[in-house]
């Protein structure tokens, strides 16, 4: 009866801990955060190679929160958005390969310029799901180096979609339309992706967290989870 | 036995994975940014200022701090819209919040002086 017990504990902690994780702890896995220790982050526009155009724009308005929740000071978005239009540099495959990013340090004092590659934003016409991949790459304004990198192959089931606080729904309507339905599938692929990122500056784990466990670098997953 | 069901219900809490409280609260901040910027006509703006409104109000995350940006960016929609002073208060907001912003921020205050 005991062991059954202990057994129950154990199995209850392990389907209820956080999806696959690798091998690597979050030092041997983003070393360079740890040495750079990066604050600034910039929100670079997603590049969309999928078939889909509107994705972009999911992604592009939902990756300050997750950012900016795991402690680091996310340069304003909208406000930056209109700087990088103004010098011709919204589009961000003019600077993903480039050998030098730091233009983006002198302009905007950014340690690290965020870039996102979506390669598939399929929305299939049986189920409800949005199959969508996605690429995370965070280079280093001072050294150009990436510092983190992240891809996965996410399945977003949307009838299973969260936020049905009948209350908050009500008052929230005007912006729960089919309109920003999708913006949840976004908001998902980024918080889980980078749930694993090293905690910034104005997060209390800050320099603390090297011994948890990193995300896989390659990753399926459906959500929500 | 109780003993047990306790550690059951107990390693459940612990180990459940994002249920923790956050840094920062949000609101309906990301649904009124991706609105705004899909449409930037009036209604889509006035939802994002409300919606900022509410971030610098009432904050219930950890930190309870106004997350990075939001005085910045809900100052340059004020200018945007002709609220030129109370514009630039919240720029100067995010500077004092976050000294880090100084660099962009000063460079986009210059432009609005010109």
């Amino acid at each position: 009866m005991k062991k059954q017990l202990y057994l129950l504990v154990v199995i209850s902690i392990l389907i209820t801990s956080c999806g696959p994780t690798s091998k690597l702890t979050k030092s041997q896995a983003y070393p360079e955060i740890y040495k750079q220790k990066p604050l600034a982050v910039l929100i670079m526009p997603p590049i969309n190679r999928s078939t889909a155009v509107e994705a972009k724009e999911y992604f592009h308005t939902t990756l300050n929160v997750p950012i900016a929740n795991a402690g680091y000071y996310v340069i304003p978005p909208f406000l930056s958005m209109e700087i990088l239009k103004r010098e011709s540099a919204y589009d961000s495959e003019l600077f993903i390969d480039r050998p030098s990013l730091e233009i983006f340090r002198d302009i905007f004092g950014a340690d690290i310029a965020l870039f996102t590659i979506i390669s598939k934003w399929d929305k299939s016409s049986v189920a409800s799901n949005v199959k969508v991949e996605i690429e995370y790459i965070a280079k280093s304004t001072l050294t150009n180096e990436v510092l983190y990198s992240r891809k996965g192959e996410v399945i977003y089931n949307t009838s299973m979609s969260v936020g049905n606080n009948f209350l908050l729904n009500l008052v929230a309507s005007a912006l729960n339309t089919a309109a920003t339905k999708y913006v949840d599938v976004a908001k998902a692929c980024n918080s889980y992706t980078l749930s694993d990122l090293p905690a910034g500056k104005y997060a209390p784990k800050y320099g603390v967290d090297q011994q948890e466990m990193s995300g896989l670098k390659n990753f399926r997953v459906r959500l929500p989870k | 036995m109780k003993k047990y069901i306790f550690l059951t219900v107990l390693s459940f809490i612990l180990s459940s994975c994002g249920t923790s409280k956050e840094l920062y609260s949000w609101s309906m901040y990301q649904k009124a940014s991706y609105n705004y910027l899909k449409k930037a006509d009036e209604k889509s703006t006035e939802l994002i200022l409300d919606e900022y409104k509410k971030v610098i109000s009432t904050q219930k995350g950890i930190r309870k701090a106004v997350p990075p940006g939001i005085y910045a960016d809900y100052g340059f929609l004020l200018i945007q819209k002709g609220n030129l002073t109370e514009g630039v208060e919240n720029l100067k907001k995010e500077i004092q919040f976050y000294p880090e912003s100084k660099i962009f921020i000063d460079r986009i205050l210059k432009l609005i002086e010109k």
